[in-house]
């Protein structure tokens, strides 16, 4: 019995759904039964054209979010190492910390165009703060002892940089990337629900302006499916690198 | 003054070469800081802006209001009773990183394209933060302080009043912050997504007539909310926990 906990409460709630939908209460186009949308899942995936909108929001997602760690982790770790870098970019960064960046899509769209640079771009900000912001942390709390030690031994800058510092605050490296991860895929799907003709997000937007909720459900269940096996590839990642300190799939 | 200076000098500089570029000649959809501050001031005398701003400000403030609060008092009973623990954390945690905004055509359809579905997506997003970093400021209770305050006589009621909450309360304010910056975006989104008030409406309205200095002006509106925001909970943090060094 307790073995079963975990799973009570979503048993509960697909019931209720099934049941709600059934019940013939409602109509059907504001509770398709799970029958319906498992359907509407399996047509999903099974046509070559799904995959390549999923691929399309995926290879949006992927664009920012990379360029977003690579400048990330550069920018936080100069900070992190350098006391008039931090300085100079600390309040750019703190100042606009709490501003939404998805205002700027509009101004992004006539700057990028409608294709998905304009979405690339918007991500990458999106993301960039985080990235920043946690790797800098990191790269502060480097212990002092190691470097001095590196320095000792006859190591240059560059070099304690890429073998100290570094692996020291990979782990804050990951927490950063699994913190831009889901970002990275709400900014994505978003975007194309404002503005795009293809992309996971257009489909939801498309499906839902042609009263098919049972096929904009089966789409939501692919991305909520993306967002988790995306996240959990990530701590795979990541255990795998920083093998010294073990971490659960569970949010850090 | 003069450290204040050089904190601000790459902010400085970074509007004095975007107002120089300016003076040479941009594309249209470019305005000069010093054209988009005299707009703004503009707008200021008019309605519109108000109008739309306190339409923003009462979808988002609602929606970040009942999600932090169940997000905090559902983290804090998970972080605190073992069994609850058990049947409500996997739920959560198996959503978390599911994008939240994908639910605002669901909710549409279930409570109607007014405001009441922004709310409650806002709320929905916000809930995410506030369990999550409730639920772990509450977990990560000393337990030499529960069991000294156990054996000095303290009740339940009282180790959770006087021990567990003050200990999770910073976390509490991180997670408030988080879900603060969501709640505006996701505010933002379900604006530009659909909506017939709001800064995003606003400057998804510009967009369509192409009127760059109404975009400017709900974009330097929807920065200052925001800031003023995140300010108000650093105030807040500041006057609850004294003893915390407040860091960015």
């Amino acid at each position: 019995m307790r073995a079963l906990r975990p799973y009570i409460l979503i048993i509960v709630l697909l019931a209720t759904w099934e049941i709600a939908a059934r019940s013939g209460l409602w109509s059907p186009l504001l509770f398709p039964s799970l029958e319906r949308i498992g359907k509407e899942l399996w047509l999903f995936v099974s046509r070559a054209d799904g995959w390549w909108q999923a691929w399309v929001s995926l290879y949006r997602t992927f664009g920012g979010f990379a360029l977003a760690a690579i400048a990330g982790v550069a920018l936080g770790m100069l900070m992190g190492r350098s006391e008039f870098m931090a300085k100079l970019l600390d309040p750019l960064f703190s100042g606009t910390y709490a501003v939404p960046k998805l205002a700027l899509f509009p101004i992004f769209i006539f700057v990028f165009g409608l294709g998905s640079i304009s979405k690339i771009a918007l991500i990458f900000l999106e993301c960039l703060y985080p990235m920043t912001i946690i790797t800098y942390h990191g790269a502060k709390s480097v212990n002092p002892v190691l470097i001095w030690s590196a320095q000792n031994m006859g190591a240059s800058r560059m070099r304690t940089l890429v073998r100290v510092v570094f692996p020291a605050m990979l782990p804050y490296v990951f927490a950063a990337l699994r913190v831009a991860l889901p970002v990275a895929l709400i900014v994505a799907i978003i975007t194309e629900m404002i503005s795009s003709v293809d992309g996971l997000g257009y489909l939801v937007s498309y499906a839902l302006s042609s009263l098919k909720t049972d096929r904009m459900l089966a789409i939501v269940v692919v991305i909520s499916a993306l967002g988790l096996v995306l996240d959990h590839a990530l701590v795979a990642l990541r255990n795998r690198l920083v093998y010294w300190e073990k971490l659960d799939t569970f949010y850090v | 003054m003069k450290t204040t200076l050089v904190r601000l000098s790459a902010v400085i500089a970074v509007l004095a070469v975007w107002q120089l570029l300016a003076l040479r000649g941009l594309p249209d959809f470019v305005l000069s800081p010093v054209d988009i501050v005299k707009h703004f001031v503009a707008a200021l005398g008019t309605q519109e802006l108000y109008r739309d701003a306190a339409a923003s400000l009462m979808r988002a403030l609602p929606g970040f209001a009942i999600g932090t609060v169940l997000g905090i008092v559902l983290g804090l009973a998970a972080g605190i009773a073992r069994s609850f623990d058990e049947i409500l954390s996997p739920l959560v945690f198996l959503t978390y990183p599911v994008p939240k905004i994908v639910m605002l055509p669901v909710f549409m359809l279930w409570f109607g394209i007014g405001d009441v579905s922004k709310v409650l997506i806002i709320a929905l997003a916000c809930f995410y933060p506030a369990f999550i970093n409730a639920y772990y400021g509450a977990r990560a209770t000393h337990r030499i302080l529960v069991w000294s305050a156990r054996n000095m006589g303290a009740s339940e009621a009282e180790i959770f009043r006087r021990v567990v909450l003050p200990g999770a309360l910073p976390q509490i304010f991180a997670g408030m912050r988080v879900a603060l910056a969501l709640s505006f975006i996701v505010m933002f989104a379900a604006e530009m997504i659909n909506a017939r008030s709001g800064l995003g409406h606003l400057i998804r309205e510009a967009e369509m007539s192409a009127r760059f200095d109404l975009m400017y002006v709900a974009l330097l509106a929807i920065a200052i909310l925001g800031y003023a925001g995140d300010r108000l909970l650093r105030f807040l943090r500041a006057y609850f926990l004294p003893w915390e060094e407040s860091h960015t």
